[in-house]
Order: C-alpha cells, then structure tokens, then sequence
C-alpha cells in the first residue's frame, strides 16, 4: 500500500506537469473503483461510465489543487461524490424514494450470484447517503475521516450513517445469511 | 467495558485501536449477546463481500493535452488574482484608447465620399493658392523697393555726374572766353600799331 501511494505520487507529479501518459496510468489504476462507486450509487451503467469520465476529467484539470497527493483517492471520490449527486438530484425529484422488489425475502439455501443479487437489493432500499457510507467504508476501504472529507459532513455523521445503514442490512440480509450459511 | 453495538461496528470495520480491540474482544468473550450481535455483523459483511465488482464497458483514457486541458479563460476565470490584473488591464486599454480615438460625429445617413474629398481639396487648393499669391506678393513688393532704391540711386549719381560734366563745360567756356578776349585784345593793339 505504501508502495502504491509513493507511485501515485509520482505519477501525479508527472500528470501535473502534463504528461497525458502518466495520468492515463493513474487513471487505469482507480478507474474501476470509481466506476463501481458510481455504479452502485446511480444504478445505470451507461451513466456510471460517463460519471467516471467526467471525474477523471474534473481531477485532471483541478490536479494542480490538490495539496497533498497522499489525499488523492478520498479527493477523487469527493469528486466522483459530487458528480453522482448532481445526476441523482437532477433524475430524482425531492423525497422520491426508489423501492425494489425484496428479492432477499426469498427462500434459503442461496446460491452466491442470488446472494449477490439479494446484496444488490438491500443495498438500493437503502437511502443514497446510507448506501454511499457502506460504499466507501465496505467496499472502498476509506477510513472515518476520509469519509468526512469526501462527504463534507462531520465523522459523527458518517458513523450515524453507516451504523444505521448496518441495522437495515442485517435485517434484510438476515434470511439470506441463515439460508446460506445451513 | 459495557456493552456498546456502535463499538461492535466500528469493530466489525476496522475502525478501533489496537487497545480498542483487545478491550472489545475480551468483552465478547464474557457477553453472549454482543457476541450474537458480532456474528449478525460479521454475516453482514460476508453477504456484501459476495457483490463482486464490474468491470468497465470501455477504458478510460486520455490521449493529449488539448482535449482536456482548461482553456486559457477558464484559468483565468478560476484565478482571482489574475481575473483583477485583467480588468485593471482592460480599464487601463480602454482609458488609453479613449484617449487616441475621439468619437466622431455622426453625419447624414448617406454621405458622398468622392464630393467629400473634392470639398477637401479645393480647400485645400485655395488656401495654396492664397498662400502662394501672399508670397508672391511680398516678394513683388521688395523687388518694387529695391528696384526704386536703385533708380534712385542711378538717378542721383547721373546727376552727380551731370553737375559734374556742367562744371567742366563751364570752366571750359570761361576758359575760352577768356582766352578770346586776350586774343582781341592783342588784335586790336596790334592794328593800332
């Protein structure tokens, strides 16, 4: 990891002094992390690419605004943040609530693909801020303060979020678990 | 330690220290219910692991500079310092050029430019000519006098000479004169003898 974020440095030295190559390969190394955020957190393919490229064209052109490159992936994510809200808010009228059929409320004795699907399902009851704090602490890795900075809101909201977001998941994952685990 | 399921997640995320841990575990050790709620947890977290992640339609990739680099305004745009300097500059160009080019006047909608410019040069022209005749003029006029002051002087020295030559002719005529009359003189006193 250590040796990964030395690399990413340089190359984010490089991108800044225009080398196109340099920021192509820091591209290739985040750019499927930022498109399953997006993915998760849009629900569309097609949208979740063109989210991704815009990000990775706002981070190029702001890259000399970055103080610390240590900070690279949680400002990367602040901005892949941004640009899925602006398209949520935009798709979404105030206070609709998208709702999918409880597939997890099926019988046990799951397979992996249906569990994964059942996980699909429990992830879009979920609110958007509940389902981005799990994104970004379960499946990003991020890390409390981090999180604050990419969601702009104080730690003990993140951990509001994200516990609550937990105490929904079990219960709607908890006949998948019992059925795959017998 | 007393039992705390915020403790528990944060647990089942990583997020506690070392100390924390080792605090956390000893307690699940002796509470049967927070080591019920740690197994629902550590479940939870085994059924998100099971969504694996996509992979892209397409790569993401850049292929020059020009494509996507902020142009030159943007910057600008984005820069305060420089967006001041800029107006003061463009203040500073239009004071100046206010300076060098005055407003003109509006004319007739439909203006000859050909009679324009042939008003113009016989304008032109004639102050030319008068300035030319002026000159002629002057210069006319200082012949006349010194042509005059000449005459006079010729005039003058003709006299001169005149009075001159008059002198002569009448010193010459005396002269005569008187030698005739000694001449008669001589006559006479000689016939007499």
């Amino acid at each position: 990891m250590i040796f990964r974020e030395v690399e990413d440095r340089d190359l984010i030295a490089k991108a800044r002094r225009g080398h196109v190559e340099a920021y192509n390969v820091l591209v290739s190394r985040w750019e499927k992390r930022v498109f399953n955020y997006l993915l998760r957190l849009v629900g569309q393919r097609e949208d979740a690419l063109d989210l991704s490229q815009d990000v990775f064209l706002k981070a190029y052109q702001n890259l000399k605004k970055l103080d610390d490159p240590a900070k690279f992936p949680a400002w990367l994510f602040r901005i892949a943040h941004n640009e899925a809200y602006s398209l949520l808010r935009k798709n979404r009228p105030e206070g609709e609530i998208t709702v999918e059929p409880r597939m997890a409320e099926a019988s046990g004795g799951m397979f992996p693909i249906e569990t994964a699907l059942a996980v699909r399902s429990a992830l879009s009851r979920l609110s958007d801020d509940q389902r981005e704090a799990v994104l970004l602490k379960v499946y990003q890795g991020f890390k409390f303060e981090e999180m604050a900075e990419i969601l702009a809101c104080p730690v003990s909201t993140v951990k509001s979020r994200l516990y609550t977001a937990f105490d929904l998941l079990k219960q709607t994952l908890a006949p998948v678990n019992t059925g795959g685990s017998e | 330690m007393t039992c705390s399921l915020d403790d528990l997640k944060a647990y089942a995320v990583g997020e506690l220290t070392r100390r924390e841990q080792t605090a956390l575990e000893d307690h699940v050790r002796a509470c049967g219910s927070c080591r019920e709620e740690l197994e629902r947890l550590n479940l939870m977290r085994s059924a998100l692991a099971t969504l694996e992640e996509e992979e892209l339609p397409r790569r993401i990739a850049f292929v020059s500079d020009r494509v996507f680099e902020p142009r030159w305004w943007q910057t600008m745009w984005r820069s305060g310092p420089a967006m001041g300097f800029a107006s003061a500059a463009l203040l500073a160009g239009a004071i100046l050029a206010h300076g060098f080019v005055r407003p003109v006047a509006q004319g007739p909608a439909a203006v000859d430019t050909a009679q324009i410019e042939q008003r113009v040069e016989s304008q032109v022209n004639a102050r030319l000519d008068a300035a030319v005749a002026k000159a002629v003029a002057v210069s006319e006029a200082r012949q006349s006098a010194e042509f005059d002051k000449t005459l006079k002087a010729v005039e003058t020295r003709f006299q001169s000479q005149l009075q001159a030559q008059s002198a002569t002719v009448q010193q010459a005529a005396d002269y005569y004169r008187e030698k005739m009359a000694q001449f008669l003189v001589a006559s006479n006193e000689g016939s007499a003898r």
